[in-house]
């Protein structure tokens, strides 16, 4: 095939809905990297000032400027990657460069070269002594293409596989085909006569919430967009799975890519949306050929007759998770959270009445209606309703995603479920939320996986990631790491945030990026006040989230940031 | 007597709130910012300018909102009935402090000279209101000052820059240029244009706006500046810029008797705060060497020499007086300049109309 000129790739896209950023990642995909050349050719075919388009641009990591760009590894250094040895991998690859956890911490280390996603492993001894780059083999020797595991076998009690909703069938082969996926039941739920009204009351009465994180019930998200004026109205599926630690989305995307279909078409009726996106991460370019297969068959099939659905691909930002900056980047601007009120499900996109939700929350859809809506409740344990999937990697023997019902005790999960820490080692600490619920030390792992127990103990569960960390970590050394990260992801809107997370990532740094004050007092202080500041003023859930890294580090881990310190001071 | 009996409309009727305790009605829409802003209260703001939309960038102006759990940006926060708001609480002054110390560990420089910009001096007053030291939260600094850009109109002295991105919304939301945006992101983030070039190579038609809602001065009025050093104080005078017929309000700023800079007026009925790069910057001919400082007429041989106003003078009233009895009074005609003071202006019209009875007369500024 002839390499498509900047006129050929415009004229592809420029009528598309949301073009700018699939037109963008076809110039980086053609060239390895943006050329001035063709931002000035993207902005004169969007018709978009050229600042604003180099500004956004750069807003996003994977976006290179410069050879060798996309075509140099990039390997993550994610909290998992880094005990599992990413910095080897980062001297072994020519032009290696980090970028942050890329979901695949079940499986790692996750390392993307061009259009693949590879898998690199410094195990088996591919690798002389750490640092000694002599004799190292060539890179394809610890690179290799793997599919994203399965979840592993439901490790509930036994005979009570009916513990699951979303993974309920997504280990029986061919599931991601349409015939595989129909095999079972899929798209009876979207092609029953049901009503919309009927389709949210089932949904509302089963208790579902927003499985992103926030919690949000999703039946009164989809009343809300039925009921708001202007059309067209839009279905987002936000999988941006940028969270650290986080990687269930890919899972339910690659071996269930249906099941997301599913949920959105019926979400759509439910809404009378006509229009949807999968805002993926770009992390997951195998998912991306999954899905848009996965839609291609669905249309074929006449499963989507007007809905036109389709997959937009980030470019590397995890602000882009949160659904207003979402709907910016979409929409082709500089990816800022927006104000709220209003609210995506009167304002959404193109200021359109839309539904945000994610991807395990849209693939819970189906099976609920299927099942209806007490089978849902009732996976749950106690009074919560329904399950949860939990990303569970680090320090444990059986790392995966485990759908869990909600309230499980974290003990079951980690010690039962997963094998725990391995022999002779305990657990030391588990991350919540990915990074954004913080860290639980030894002594409070005896909570139960629901928000009220989590929240009580000043966490979350979130998108449900947890990372744990054994006796022999540095837990200064992780949360350092996590602020980086967030400091990294800062979009720079709001003052807490951009100046909050930089201050506080060189509070704990050990070497010459650190700064601030080094007796235990001052330092707490400071970190604290900046804490607060940040979790009162902070204009979305980045900035209120990333100081529960320091909050529970001094909270669980006094004598290890007095250790730091005195570290620093030496 | 019947008294008039005012009824408001239907859709007023709920509009009240309470800030601080007391009632306030406030028109729907109107956000809880500005109805603080009508009540007096100084709610602190960094990245607020009322002709942009509501950002929310700064998060100085948060208020507490009874019933919710977090503080929220009175700016972007529009007031419904009933709502309960505290502009001024002990936690909120606390998150400001500390808000203001962020920014300051990042932008230490205490003083800013005012000729900057008309907006130059707001972080520097919020510093000194909260005593905000520069003594906390020592770090790294992300402004990186633009000493390549020569331009001799704007300075990027982005040492000071808080990216408030005041600029950048400005130049887009007020004037329509686009020239400017922000690169990158989090603490890095950068004022740039295409190409993080120089502003002559981009959409930047230097008309200020960006220096005179810069809240520290980062963005600067090079042109002004050149008199920082001079010893008397800043008087303005308010005029209207003589370039072109749309009137914009200008404040001449003054040394002692030097005109040292011109300010777009932001109550100026025609610009709301605009100005063109001409009427904000083009003003060295008032005080050029090369201005004429007397009279000239040209001798027999064609050339000029200096003279006296009153032989000057004469030799103007003659050619007039010639040219009206030769070939009538529609045979003069007077062009007055935009350069001109407008009583210059004023005086022209007056003289031509008066002496040779014909509106033949016109300005540069009309074009």
């Amino acid at each position: 095939m002839p390499t498509p000129t900047d006129d050929e790739l415009i004229q592809r896209w420029r009528s598309e809905p949301a073009p700018l950023l699939p037109l963008l990642h076809a110039f980086h995909d053609r060239d390895g990297h943006l050329t001035d050349d063709a931002l000035r050719a993207v902005a004169k075919g969007l018709r978009m000032p050229l600042a604003d388009l180099f500004g956004t641009v750069t807003f996003y990591h994977h976006f290179a400027r410069t050879p060798p760009g996309q075509r140099a590894p990039r390997v993550c250094d994610g909290p998992v990657c880094r005990l599992r040895g990413c910095d080897a991998l980062l001297r072994a690859l020519p032009d290696a460069t980090p970028m942050p956890c890329a979901g695949r911490c079940d499986a790692p280390i996750p390392v993307l070269r061009g259009a693949e996603l590879l898998v690199g492993t410094t195990a088996g001894g591919a690798f002389g002594a750490q640092g000694d780059e002599r004799g190292w083999p060539p890179p394809e020797a610890f690179l290799r293409l793997e599919p994203s595991p399965l979840p592993p076998p439901y490790p509930g009690a036994a005979g009570d596989g009916s513990g699951e909703c979303v993974f309920a069938e997504i280990r029986t082969p061919g599931r991601a085909t349409l015939a595989g996926y129909r095999a079972t039941g899929g798209y009876e739920a979207l092609t029953a006569a049901r009503s919309p009204s009927e389709i949210i009351d089932v949904i509302t009465q089963s208790g579902l919430a927003g499985r992103g994180g926030a919690g949000f019930p999703t039946g009164r998200k989809w009343q809300a967009v039925a009921d708001a004026p202007g059309d067209p109205k839009t279905i987002v599926c936000n999988a941006d799975e940028g969270e650290p630690g986080c990687f269930k989305d890919r899972a339910l995307m690659d071996h269930d890519p249906h099941a997301l279909i599913e949920g959105m078409a019926i979400a759509a009726r439910a809404t009378g949306a006509t229009r949807g996106f999968i805002y993926l991460r770009y992390e997951y370019p195998d998912t991306m050929v999954i899905l848009e297969r996965a839609i291609a068959e669905a249309k074929t099939a006449g499963l989507l007759d007007g809905f036109a659905l389709c997959v937009r691909r980030g470019a590397g930002a995890y602000v882009c998770g949160e659904e207003t900056s979402l709907l910016n980047s979409l929409e082709g601007k500089h990816p800022f959270p927006r104000n709220r009120p209003p609210y995506p499900v009167t304002h959404g996109y193109e200021d359109k009445p839309t539904v945000v939700n994610n991807v395990e929350t849209l693939c819970a859809v189906a099976p609920i209606l299927r099942h209806g809506a007490t089978w849902y409740r009732t996976l749950g344990l106690g009074d919560h309703a329904g399950t949860k999937v939990i990303s569970l990697s680090g320090d444990v023997v059986r790392p995966g995603n485990y759908e869990v019902p909600i309230g499980l005790p974290l003990r079951t999960l980690l010690d039962e479920w997963a094998g725990g820490p391995g022999p002779g080692r305990s657990v030391q600490a588990v991350t919540m939320a990915g990074l954004s619920g913080g860290l639980l030390g030894a002594e409070r792992l005896d909570v139960t996986l629901d928000e009220p127990c989590l929240r009580s103990h000043g966490s979350f569960l979130g998108a449900g990631g947890i990372m744990v960390f054994d006796d022999t970590r540095d837990m200064v050394a992780v949360a350092h790491e996590a602020m980086a990260f967030f400091a990294h992801e800062s979009c720079g809107k709001c003052f807490p945030c951009r100046i909050g997370t930089q201050r506080l990532s060189e509070r704990l740094s050990p070497g010459p990026g650190g700064s601030g004050p080094t007796e235990l007092d001052p330092w707490t202080t400071e970190v604290v006040d900046i804490g607060d500041a940040m979790k009162a003023t902070s204009a979305c859930g980045l900035g209120t989230a990333a100081p529960l890294i320091t909050d529970s580090l001094l909270k669980y881990f006094p004598e290890q940031v007095a250790r730091h310190l005195a570290a620093r001071k030496a | 007597m019947n008294q008039p009996i005012q009824t408001p409309a239907p859709s007023t009727l709920a509009a009240v709130m309470e800030m601080d305790g007391q009632e306030v009605s406030f028109t729907p829409g109107e956000t809880i910012y500005e109805v603080s802003q009508r009540m007096g209260r100084q709610v602190p703001t960094l990245c607020y300018d009322d002709r942009l939309d509501p950002f929310g960038g700064c998060r100085l102006c948060v208020v507490e909102v009874e019933g919710l759990r977090n503080p929220v940006a009175s700016c972007t926060t529009k007031a419904t009935p009933g709502m309960k708001v505290h502009t001024k609480t002990p936690t909120l002054e606390r998150h400001r402090k500390t808000l203001l110390e962020l920014v300051v560990s990042e932008n230490p420089k205490a003083t800013i000279d005012p000729l900057r910009g008309s907006a130059s001096q707001e972080l520097v007053q919020l510093r000194t209101r909260y005593g905000v030291t520069g003594e906390r939260f020592a770090g790294h600094h992300s402004g990186q000052s633009r000493t390549d850009d020569a331009n001799p109109f704007i300075l990027r002295d982005y040492d000071q820059c808080i990216s408030c991105y005041r600029c950048v919304r400005v130049c887009a939301e007020q004037e329509g240029d686009y020239a400017i945006s922000v690169r990158g992101r989090g603490f890095e983030t950068k004022i740039t244009t295409e190409f993080d070039g120089l502003l002559q190579d981009s959409a930047c038609t230097f008309c200020g706006q960006c220096v005179q809602t810069c809240p520290t001065g980062a963005l600067a009025d090079r042109k002004a500046m050149r008199a920082q050093a001079d010893p008397e104080p800043i008087a303005a005078t308010r005029s209207v810029c003589p370039y072109c017929g749309v009137g914009c309000s200008v404040d001449l700023l003054s040394k002692g008797d030097k005109l040292v800079g011109i300010r777009p007026a932001r109550d100026g009925g025609a610009n709301l705060g605009a100005l063109c790069v001409k009427g904000q910057f083009a003003f060295d001919f008032v005080q050029h060497e090369d201005r004429l400082r007397t009279p000239l007429v040209r001798g027999d041989d064609g050339t000029l020499r200096p003279a006296s106003w009153d032989e000057a003078l004469d030799r103007a009233a003659a050619g007039f007086a010639k040219a009206l009895h030769d070939h009538g009074r529609h045979s003069t005609y007077a062009i007055a300049s935009g350069r001109a003071p407008h009583e210059s202006a004023y005086a022209i019209q007056k003289l031509i109309r008066a002496t040779s009875g014909t509106n033949y007369v016109d300005n540069c500024s009309r074009a």
